[in-house]
C-alpha cells in the first residue's frame, strides 16, 4: 500500500522481465508500469476517493528498482516529471506543467502511452505533480530574470559611481592632512603663497559667490515664475526659452569675455568683486530659471484651475497655491547654483580675480575685507596659482585648498539635500 | 440689458467653440431660467463641460480655443466683460474631479471669500460653516478644520469643492458630473442640497445620469456630438414625445 514520504506517494516497480505480484511498496513492487497505473488508479479510487485530483504539493512517485526489495533507488537516474490540474475543470493535457493532465486517471493513461515504447530502468523515476494554481510560464519567468538583471546591473553602476568619490576624498584628504587646521583657514597665504593659510581667497569666494546670488536669484526666479505663470505659447516666449537654454550651455570663458566686455569696460566696473560677481550671476541666470520653472511646473495645473474658478486672479493664485508649493525646488535649485559659482575659474579670472592681495585677517576688518571695487583672491583662482604659477608650494598646501573647496561644495550640496528632505516630508498632496 | 429678475438668467446666443479645427460647440442658442435646475445631458465628448467653461470664462485658458457668439449673463455678454474676476466671483463651478487645495479644510473653504477682501475672523467662520454643512461634509470634518484638503477621501474632497464652489455666494452654480467621486448616499444628500440652493441660485448641472437629470432637473438640454439636439422643460424631455426622436432614444438607453 502507498507509503506517505513527505506528502508524495511513492511505488515502486520491479525491473523489466521480473514476475512480482506486489502492490507498490518497496518490498513487493508492481510488477510493470501497465500494472502500476491500473493498480494506482484502482488504489485511489477504492482507499482515497478524495484524492482523484491531487491536493496542494501531492505528489505520485513511480521508482524503478534494480531488484525487489534493494533498498533506496538510485537517485542518479533521469525523472520523468509530469503534471495533474489542480482543480477538476483542466482540459485534456500532454502532462507538461502548462497543459497538466485533468486528473489521475488520464494521468496513468498518459503516462502508460509516452513510456509505451520504452522500457523503465532502475532507478528510473516518474514524478506526477499538482501543478500549482499559478504557475510561472517561459515569459513570466523571463521576466522575473530580466528583471532581476536590470537590478543587478543598476546596482552595480550606481556603487560604480561612489567608488571614485571616495577615491578622491580619500586621496585629497590623505595628501591634505597636515596643513588642515582652524589656523589654515582664518590665516592669509604667507612667504609667496608657501605658508600660512587661506583666509583672503577664502572669504574673497564667499563674496563672490554671496553677490553673485544676491544679483542672479532674484530675476532668475522672478523671470522663472513669469515664464511658467504668465507668458502665453508664442514666439516671443518660445525665443526666450531659447536664448535661456543656450545661456546654460555657453562655456564658461565665454561668459569671462562677455564680464570683461559688459561689466569691467563698459559698465565701468573695472576689475572687480562687483564686475566678478555680475559675470558669474550671468552664468548661473539660465539654470536658476529653468529650475524655477520645473519646480513651479510640478504644482498640479488643477490647483490653478480651481483657484482661478473661484475668482482668484493670477497674482493671488502663484502666491497663495504655486509659490508655497513650489518653494522647495526653487530653493533647491538656486543653492546648487552656489557650488557652481564657487568652483568656476574662468568667469572672475579676468573681471576681478587677483593673484595675491593683502587682507586683514585678524579682528573685525577680516569679515570685510574687500569692497565692491576691490580685486579679491578667490579659492578657484588661488588653487590654479599655487598649482601651477608659483613655485615651492607645498603638495600639502595646494592639496589643503582643493580640500576647503570641496568642502564648500559640499556643505551647500547637504543644505540642499536637508532643504529638499524637509520640504518633501511636508509635501501636501 | 435685462433686468434682475428676469425669467432668463443666462443664454447662449449661436455659441460656437472651435479647438484648432475641431468644434467642441457648434451654433448653440439656449436659455437657462434663473432659479431653476438646468439639466445639460448628452454622450461624452457631445461639449457639456465646454458649455459650462464659457459661462465663467474659464475657457479662457484653453490653449488654442477660438469663440463666437454671445454668452449673456443677466443680459450682459461674458465676452465683454472687463473684470473677469468679478464675473467668476458670481459663478460656482465644481468638476468631475475633486480638487483639494494644499490648504486646512478651513482655509479650502475661506480661500474664495478671502480673496475677495473678507478678513473678518467671525464672518469668515460662520460663512465656512454654512457652506461646509450645504455640502453635506460639516460632520465629518468639524473637528479637524486645519486637516489637509488634500488627505480627505475622495468624496470628502468633492464635497470639499462643492463647499468651496458656494464660498462666494454665486448666482450660479455650474456642476460637471459632480457626483462621479462620490458615493450613492452622499449624492443623494448633495441633490436634496441642490433643490434647497435653487431657492438662491441658478443651478446648471452636467451629467452623464440620465436619472439625475430626471430627478432634479426643470429643464433640460440634450447635447450630442457638440449641436444642441433639443431643449425644453424636464416633463417634455422625458417624456413619450420630446422634440427630437433622438432625445427619446437617449432618455432610453438606446444609443450614447
Amino acid at each position: 500500500m502507498p507509503e506517505l514520504f513527505d506528502r508524495a506517494f511513492q511505488y515502486f516497480i520491479a525491473p523489466a522481465g521480473s514476475d512480482e505480484r506486489g502492490d507498490g511498496t518497496a518490498a513487493r513492487p508492481f510488477q510493470s508500469l501497465e500494472r502500476a497505473a491500473a493498480l494506482i488508479v484502482d488504489n485511489h479510487r477504492k482507499e482515497l476517493p478524495a484524492v482523484k485530483v491531487l491536493s496542494g504539493g501531492d505528489e505520485v512517485e513511480l521508482v524503478c528498482l534494480e531488484r525487489p526489495g534493494f533498498g533506496s533507488p538510485l537517485r542518479k537516474q533521469p525523472r520523468f516529471r509530469y503534471f495533474v490540474a489542480p482543480d477538476e475543470v483542466a482540459l485534456a493535457g500532454d502532462g507538461t506543467e502548462a497543459a497538466p493532465w485533468p486528473d489521475l486517471e488520464s494521468a496513468m493513461a498518459g503516462v502508460l502511452q509516452i513510456h509505451a515504447g520504452r522500457q523503465l530502468r532502475a532507478g528510473d523515476r516518474i514524478q506526477l505533480t499538482r501543478r500549482e494554481v499559478f504557475t510561472a510560464g517561459i515569459i513570466e519567468r523571463r521576466k522575473v530574470a530580466v528583471d532581476r538583471l536590470a537590478k543587478v546591473v543598476l546596482a552595480a553602476v550606481t556603487a560604480g559611481l561612489v567608488l571614485p568619490l571616495l577615491a578622491i576624498l580619500s586621496y585629497l584628504f590623505t595628501k591634505a592632512w597636515p596643513v588642515l587646521s582652524w589656523r589654515f583657514l582664518i590665516e592669509n597665504p604667507q612667504n609667496y603663497m608657501t605658508a600660512g593659510g587661506i583666509w583672503a581667497p577664502l572669504v574673497g569666494t564667499l563674496y563672490l559667490v554671496a553677490i553673485s546670488l544676491a544679483i542672479a536669484a532674484p530675476i532668475g526666479v522672478l523671470a522663472g515664475v513669469y515664464l511658467n505663470e504668465y507668458a502665453g505659447d508664442n514666439w516671443l516666449t518660445r525665443l526666450v526659452n531659447l536664448a535661456v537654454v543656450n545661456l546654460a550651455g555657453v562655456p564658461s570663458i565665454v561668459h569671462a569675455l562677455f564680464g570683461v566686455g559688459a561689466f569691467v569696460l563698459f559698465a565701468g566696473f573695472g576689475r572687480s568683486v562687483m564686475a566678478a560677481s555680475a559675470t558669474l550671476a550671468i552664468m548661473t541666470l539660465p539654470v536658476i530659471i529653468t529650475s524655477t520653472r520645473e519646480a513651479l511646473a510640478a504644482v498640479p495645473q488643477s490647483f490653478r484651475e480651481a483657484c482661478w474658478n473661484m475668482g482668484a486672479s493670477r497674482w493671488q493664485t502663484i502666491r497663495t497655491i504655486v509659490l508655497p508649493n513650489s518653494i522647495g525646488g526653487i530653493l533647491t535649485g538656486v543653492i546648487l547654483q552656489v557650488s557652481r559659482a564657487a568652483g568656476e575659474t574662468a568667469p572672475i579670472l579676468f573681471t576681478g580675480a587677483v593673484f595675491y592681495v593683502a587682507v586683514p585677517d585678524r579682528g573685525l576688518a577680516s569679515i570685510f575685507p574687500y569692497s565692491l571695487n576691490d580685486r579679491c583672491m578667490a579659492l578657484s583662482y588661488h588653487l590654479f596659482t599655487i598649482s601651477t604659477q608659483v613655485t615651492g608650494v607645498s603638495e600639502a598646501l595646494q592639496y589643503g585648498t582643493a580640500v576647503v573647496l570641496f568642502g564648500l561644495v559640499l556643505m551647500v550640496n547637504l543644505v540642499s539635500i536637508t532643504v529638499r528632505v524637509y520640504l518633501r516630508s511636508r509635501k501636501r498632496w | 440689458m435685462v433686468e434682475p429678475g428676469h425669467a432668463t438668467h443666462i443664454a447662449f446666443r449661436n455659441v460656437t467653440v472651435r479647438y484648432g479645427a475641431k468644434a467642441a460647440l457648434q451654433d448653440i442658442t439656449l436659455a437657462i431660467p434663473r432659479h431653476q435646475i438646468f439639466g445639460i445631458i448628452g454622450p461624452a465628448n457631445s461639449g457639456k463641460t465646454t458649455l459650462l467653461k464659457c459661462i465663467n470664462r474659464t475657457i479662457d485658458f484653453v490653449p488654442g480655443v477660438k469663440v463666437e457668439g454671445e454668452v449673456l449673463v443677466d443680459g450682459e455678454n461674458v465676452f465683454s466683460v472687463r473684470n473677469v474676476y468679478d464675473l467668476r466671483r458670481q459663478i460656482g463651478m465644481v468638476f468631475p474631479l475633486p480638487v483639494g487645495l494644499p490648504l486646512g479644510v478651513y482655509d479650502n473653504v475661506a480661500y474664495a471669500p478671502r480673496m475677495a477682501g473678507v478678513r473678518d475672523r467671525a464672518e469668515l467662520d460662520a460663512l465656512v460653516e454654512k457652506c461646509l454643512r450645504q455640502a453635506a461634509l460639516w460632520d465629518e470634518v468639524k473637528d479637524r478644520m486645519q486637516m489637509l484638503g488634500t488627505k480627505l477621501s475622495g468624496g470628502q474632497q468633492q464635497r470639499l469643492t462643492i463647499a468651496r464652489a458656494l464660498s462666494h455666494r454665486p448666482k450660479i452654480l455650474c456642476l460637471d458630473e459632480f457626483s462621479i467621486a462620490v458615493d450613492p448616499v452622499t449624492t443623494m444628500k448633495i441633490e436634496d442640497v441642490l433643490l434647497e440652493l435653487k431657492r438662491e441660485m441658478t443651478i446648471v448641472l452636467v451629467t452623464n445620469l440620465v436619472q439625475q437629470a430626471r430627478r432634479l432637473a426643470d429643464h433640460v438640454a440634450f447635447l450630442n456630438s457638440s449641436q444642441l439636439v433639443d431643449v425644453g422643460p424636464a416633463d417634455v424631455i422625458f417624456s413619450e414625445r420630446p422634440g427630437n426622436p433622438m432625445t427619446f432614444d437617449y432618455v432610453r438607453g438606446l444609443f450614447g
